[in-house]
């Protein structure tokens, strides 16, 4: 309930404070303005109307003009002292982690820097720092904005997931950044389908001349069929590793946790839990167990053992 | 009768609580700020306990939104508590934003859209656009998104702003599992990976965490106001990107892809490429060699290659038949 409650207080504050900056403003401007239907801003309005301080007498209420209401416009008479709220601190760090998680990729259209200078500077304490500066992948990131916006195919010479290298020929919609790395989401006409593609692995990238004509899909990507469940048996050390996999249940009894997750990618599953071997109590199915033991052994085959 | 919307009770105690000359006891909250005895039905003590616990979610909420709630104890009258909010230092000033600057906020607040800070983000976002004139938002075609969870995120940046302690189990890369209480200086962003920077107690030093290496919940531990963040927190090791090392891995013609591009060519090593590896953090190579299935082959540091067939070996054991290692 409470979860609810907030958002709608932070909008309903906001629609008093828009409506004593800007004046008579149409229900239509507000609904746009903070992402609602036309609807929800008179409901909104309806519930400020009964708002006010101690007393409940008319003129303790905020108060808008009827006759304005009923035409579709909302002009307030008496805000009551109503005003916005400062950011509070979960706020800020929601904002400015977010930015500098868009800005650190080195592929965020240059106004999210400013953005995040600006809240910095309003948020007066300095919770976050970002330092470091961001790679040499701009150059291929330009070239992608540059070919979204032309509406044109780029041509790829990409490393993917499992390590193999090609050259394909892709229709750039749109560039995204998950946990702090650079996607692009396109469709590729290699592969018939639309993919999303780490920028950092993008080796090089060619602008063409020729027009893309798939639209861009409505859909999140990562759509992957999960093949079966598996169950992972660990010491608590290795928990980290596998709170990041889409989907994961992790029950954690202090000493040993248990993580369930569906699989999409065996051998990247295996890959990962390898990188937390000596946590590694047991691994459920078999299909799995075996293709974590048949990875460990080419490691140590390599390895001279 | 219809119980008050929890979203009119607030708004008419943040009203009544800025608005009130002196203060407001929680007996003048019940009796007079509408929706308070009106939601509360039953016995006595029924609705005293449904009381407090509306007033004290209330106080959440309002503090979760911001509000700086002041306490005000009245020695005359027995030391009781009253409440006041201060109208000047709970409002917000505009932010001078352009549409396309706000049109990047709402990015933002996609980023977290699965996770504990999303509604947060929402909310910032709400009421940064509550102060600036509507015009038509650019479409940009970036987008954004964290998979991981940020509930520590939330907490850490609270207890930083109330200075207050933390606690929380961390699995550093180094050694087994422990519990830390640590006072948070700073959270800092570093080439896609979050930190926290504090003193650690038990070390009576700085010390820096991953968060991603945080295992399960934080939590505030002691009183608000508990220490000061020095003036200058040395963020050097950070600020630099500072590649700590640099690793040599061989990788088979046409493989390790991924780490070619972020390391330059050594020459070869009978039928393997030899790379030299940049790195931050010594156990992401480990990881990135070990997924490469017999691919790749750690040369040096020394320490590397032990690892590497250390954690081979381990998994090895953990999936031989009986499964226990």
């Amino acid at each position: 309930m409470t979860e609810r409650s907030r958002p709608r207080v932070a909008r309903l504050l906001g629609i008093v404070a828009y409506l004593e900056d800007n004046g008579a403003t149409p229900f239509a401007e507000l609904a746009s303005h903070f992402g609602v239907t036309e609807e929800q801003i008179a409901r909104d309005i309806e519930q400020l109307w009964i708002v006010g301080r101690p007393g409940g007498f008319a003129n303790d209420l905020i108060d808008f003009d009827y006759d304005s209401f009923d035409a579709g416009i909302a002009v307030v008479t008496n805000t009551q002292g109503a005003r916005q709220i400062r950011l509070a601190p979960r706020e800020g760090v929601a904002l400015v982690a977010a930015l500098s998680a868009l800005v650190g990729s080195g592929t965020a259209p240059r106004v999210a820097q400013s953005a995040l200078d600006k809240v910095v500077a309003a948020l007066g304490e300095q919770t976050v720092t970002v330092v470091g500066t961001p790679d040499a992948r701009a150059e291929i990131a330009l070239t992608l904005a540059r070919a979204i916006q032309q509406q044109v195919v780029v041509e790829l010479d990409y490393v993917d997931a499992g390590d193999h290298r090609t050259a394909r020929a892709v229709e750039p919609h749109r560039i995204v950044t998950i946990d702090g790395a650079p996607y692009l989401e396109c469709w590729c006409r290699r592969a018939g389908d639309y993919r999303t593609l780490r920028v950092d692995r993008i080796v090089s990238a060619e602008v063409t001349d020729e027009d893309a004509v798939t639209p861009a899909s409505g859909s999140e990507g990562f759509t992957l069929a999960r093949e079966y469940d598996a169950t992972i048996r660990l010491r608590r050390g290795g928990r980290w590793a596998l709170e990041d996999i889409p989907g994961v249940t992790i029950e954690d009894d202090g000493e040993l946790v248990t993580a369930t997750a569906g699989v999409t990618n065996e051998s990247w599953l295996a890959g990962r839990l390898l990188g937390i071997a000596p946590a590694l109590i047991t691994v459920e199915p078999e299909q799995l167990r075996k293709e974590v033991a048949r990875q460990a052994k080419s490691v140590l085959a390599a390895h001279g053992e | 009768m219809e119980r008050t919307a929890p979203e009119e009770r607030l708004l008419n105690l943040l009203i009544a609580l800025t608005s009130t000359r002196v203060r407001m006891t929680k007996q003048q909250v019940r009796s007079t700020v509408y929706g308070y005895d009106q939601g509360i039905q039953g016995e006595d003590v029924k609705a005293d306990a449904a009381f407090e616990r509306m007033f004290e979610r209330d106080k959440e909420d309002l503090r979760r939104l911001g509000v700086p709630l002041q306490t005000v104890t009245d020695a005359a009258n027995g030391g009781d508590i009253g409440y006041r909010i201060d109208a000047s230092a709970s409002s917000m000033e505009p932010i001078d934003v352009t549409p396309a600057e706000l049109a990047v906020l709402s990015l933002a607040a996609d980023y977290w859209r699965d996770a504990a800070l999303g509604a947060d983000a929402r909310q910032a976002v709400i009421k940064v656009a509550s102060r600036v004139p509507h015009e038509a938002i650019p479409e940009l075609p970036f987008g954004a998104r964290a998979t991981g969870s940020s509930a520590a995120l939330g907490v850490i940046a609270e207890a930083l702003h109330e200075r207050r302690a933390i606690a929380f189990d961390y699995a550093s890369s180094s050694s087994p599992p422990s519990s830390r209480v640590v006072d948070p200086w700073r959270i800092v962003m570093a080439g896609g990976t979050e930190y926290l920077v504090g003193r650690d107690h038990r070390a009576d030093a700085q010390r820096t965490f991953r968060l991603s290496r945080i295992l399960g919940a934080v939590r505030p531990k002691g009183e608000p106001g508990a220490f000061e963040i020095p003036a200058a927190v040395s963020l050097d090791s950070l600020a630099r990107g500072e590649l700590t090392g640099t690793a040599t891995v061989a990788l088979r013609p046409e493989a390790g892809h991924a780490l070619r591009l972020s390391g330059t060519p050594a020459g070869t090593d009978g039928e393997w490429d030899l790379v030299e590896v940049p790195y931050r953090h010594l156990d992401t190579v480990r990881s990135d060699i070990l997924a490469l299935s017999g691919a790749a082959r750690a040369v040096a540091p020394p320490e590397l290659v032990e690892a590497v067939r250390g954690f081979a070996q381990a998994a090895v054991a953990a999936t031989s038949d009986g499964g226990v290692a």
